[in-house]
């Protein structure tokens, strides 16, 4: 072969790669931008909370709808993006599959806002039964069913992206066992031949995630059917184990599949690869068990539940926090003190990403706990912590990605040339300031008794809510620079 | 315990952080895998044991328990948008049992002293009969609200009862 057809295959190579990462950067674009949008709903709720502008409850209670559902949506389309872009380094997926996800994942997102802002539907995005059934007369059953067909469509797609994993990861590494590195885990393999970090990663999340989308569809299409003929109900109790069953692995799926970026970005930084141990394998394992079986942590003030399944929820809500504290967040530790560690917007963000969530894990575990729960359920304690690890935690590690996708071309051909200038330096800062300020405000509030989902507060509370507005508006100035600096950052490479 | 609760989480969650900001600006390079690893175990222990001593002291007595045979029952009922209570009125001192249910969709049954405090909740399922005791200290005025998203008007569902000094 001459050098002018090598370079020929190169380039082919390359254009095929290039259209693979086009999807890539297409979605992440789109994340960030949902991302941002999504903010300015909570920035306006925080307004309105704070009796700085007014709106009605019907109006409060819709623009609250929209942004659980597309904060929970874009936290997870963006995590399971990055689960594809890398999962595809070492295994080649079809890339038809991620347009077909990406296509079912806005066909639900038009489906949704259409029967938030036309249809009306204020549900939350929990759509806890039979509340979409029963609006008191605010929206149509045909409202809350085409909210609800529109998280169908989003879960076919994220079915179709896991199926597509799961089949090549399976292919590649001698069944599931091979891919969550089993051998190494049970002591009889060598870390040598394990998969690397980032695939044992997608595996566990992959499977956890399918578990929870077909759970998720499952009491859909139970609700759609009570919504279209009423004469057809489900237990209360039943629909609700399955709504969070499905809600609380559907929104840890998004972190989970987030990590990978770190596992494989920033042994870029450190120079030393996210080595596949037997701790690592082992964590995996429990992560994905736990995630399957914390959920009634969610119910812990559902009295009818058997008194078992509540102590569960406590106790692998604590023990959820080892794997992250004692492997991902120390070895992350212990590479970058180990290392001559190259700082960039990138590499900040993904790091901020990991102590975000280490540190969300906190306040809610301790909210885990029964006689803590008993007062601080449904509390703005709860918005608090699961902000600390989306905001400062799975979102950081998107906006690391992305920072990653389009770092400069010195850092891309040399790690090490990567810099933190004094204008990343001031977002970066912009953003983790006006972000802890945000959840810190939270579980104050949380502390007080004051109650989440409230569209209307007291005045004593309503302090507390305009120093959160200060703190979300600089969240929301540093996520639109960050979405720009990527914009700008595809049309360089672009050109 | 609420600020309790605060202030413990606060004090981990600055734990944590400190740690990241540290090592993220310590210079020289040091690393040493064994040492590592060996600080990795004694942090798992150390997380289990805790994990074990506070999951045994928080759960030895039942937060959910109920008398066999209560002497004071309320009877409450949530219907979009308000609470149905069918006393005004219960003792100071004494277990009271609230028994909660629903006409229509989940509500939180959520009960608040003159402080501005919640005290305890409980979630009010369609067709379950939900129960939940107190030992009200205090005597006072107490709020009901609910603590689960019902709807358009839920941040209005607000009832009150007295606790009657003895």
């Amino acid at each position: 072969m001459t050098a002018e057809s090598d370079f020929g295959t190169v380039a082919a190579m390359r254009g095929v790669q290039e259209r693979r990462d086009g999807a890539v950067r297409l979605a992440m674009l789109l994340g960030g931008t949902v991302f941002v949008l999504m903010m300015l709903l909570g920035l306006v709720m925080r307004l309105a909370q704070g009796g700085l502008v007014e709106i009605d409850a019907a109006l409060f209670y819709r623009i609250m709808t929209a942004h659980g559902a597309g904060m929970v949506g874009t936290a997870t389309l963006t995590g399971a993006t990055i689960l594809w872009f890398f999962t595809n380094r070492h295994v080649p997926l079809l890339a038809g599959v991620f347009w077909a996800f990406l296509g079912l994942f806005l066909l639900g997102v038009v489906f949704i806002l259409a029967a938030i802002f036309v249809g009306g539907y204020g549900g939350a995005w929990t759509f806890l039964y039979p509340l979409p059934a029963m609006s008191g007369g605010f929206w149509q059953p045909s409202a809350a069913a085409l909210f609800l067909l529109g998280y169908v469509s989003i879960g076919v797609g994220f079915l179709l992206l896991h199926l597509e994993v799961a089949r090549k990861l399976i292919a590649a590494y001698g069944g599931i066992g091979g891919a969550l590195a089993w051998p190494l885990a049970f002591g009889r393999g060598r870390p040598e031949d394990a998969p690397p970090a980032g695939v044992v990663a997608a595996m566990a999340s992959t499977i956890f995630n399918v578990l929870g989308i077909v759970v998720g569809a499952a009491v859909l299409v139970a609700s759609i059917v009570n919504l279209l003929v009423p004469g057809f109900t489900v237990d209360a109790l039943l629909a609700k184990n399955m709504i969070y069953f499905f809600g609380h692995v559907f929104i840890n799926a998004a972190i989970y599949m987030g990590v990978i970026a770190v596992y494989e970005i920033i042994p870029e930084y450190t120079g030393r690869p996210w080595k596949t141990t037997r701790a690592f394998a082992i964590a995996w394992t429990v992560i994905m068990l736990f995630t399957l079986s914390v959920y009634p942590h969610h119910l812990m003030q559902d009295l009818a539940m058997p008194a078992w399944t509540l102590v569960m929820g406590q106790l692998v809500s604590y023990f959820s926090g080892i794997p992250l504290i004692a492997v991902t967040a120390f070895s992350l530790l212990v590479y970058i003190r180990g290392a001559d560690m190259r700082w960039d917007l990138a590499s900040a963000l993904l790091v901020l990403g990991v102590a975000g969530w280490s540190v969300g894990t906190v306040p809610a575990i301790i909210d885990g706990m029964i006689v803590v729960n008993k007062v601080m359920h449904n509390t703005q304690w709860v918005p608090g912590h699961f902000h600390t690890y989306l905001l400062l935690g799975e979102v950081a590690m998107a906006f690391g990605f992305m920072a990653w996708l389009t770092r400069a071309p010195a850092a891309q051909e040399r790690p090490g040339a990567a810099r933190l200038t004094g204008a990343d330096r001031l977002l970066f800062l912009t953003y983790a300031v006006g972000g802890t300020g945000f959840v810190l405000v939270f579980l104050v509030a949380g502390a007080l008794s004051v109650p989440r989902r409230w569209a209307v507060h007291a005045t004593q509370w309503m302090p507390l809510a305009q120093a959160a507005s200060v703190f979300a508006a600089l969240v929301i100035l540093a996520v639109t620079v960050f979405v720009l600096r990527y914009l700008s950052g595809l049309i360089r490479q672009r050109s | 315990m609420h600020m309790m609760v605060l202030g413990v989480s606060l004090a981990f969650m600055a734990l944590i952080a400190v740690t990241f900001i540290l090592v993220a600006r310590a210079r020289p390079p040091r690393s040493d895998a064994n040492r590592s690893e060996a600080r990795r175990r004694q942090l798992i222990w150390a997380m289990v044991i805790f994990g074990v001593v506070v999951s045994v002291a928080s759960l030895a007595r039942w937060p959910h328990a109920v008398s066999a045979a209560p002497t004071e029952v309320v009877n409450v009922t949530g219907t979009q948008w308000y609470w149905e209570i069918d006393r005004t009125e219960v003792p100071q001192g004494v277990p009271v049992l609230f028994s909660a249910k629903t006409t229509d969709v989940t509500h939180g049954f959520g009960v608040v002293d003159e402080k501005g405090r919640i005290l305890f909740q409980a979630q009010v399922i369609p067709g379950y009969e939900n129960k939940v005791e107190y030992n009200f200290d205090e005597p006072g005025i107490y709020k009901v609200i609910c603590l689960e998203f019902c709807g358009v008007a839920h941040h209005e569902m607000v009832n009150e009862f007295i606790v009657a000094a003895r």
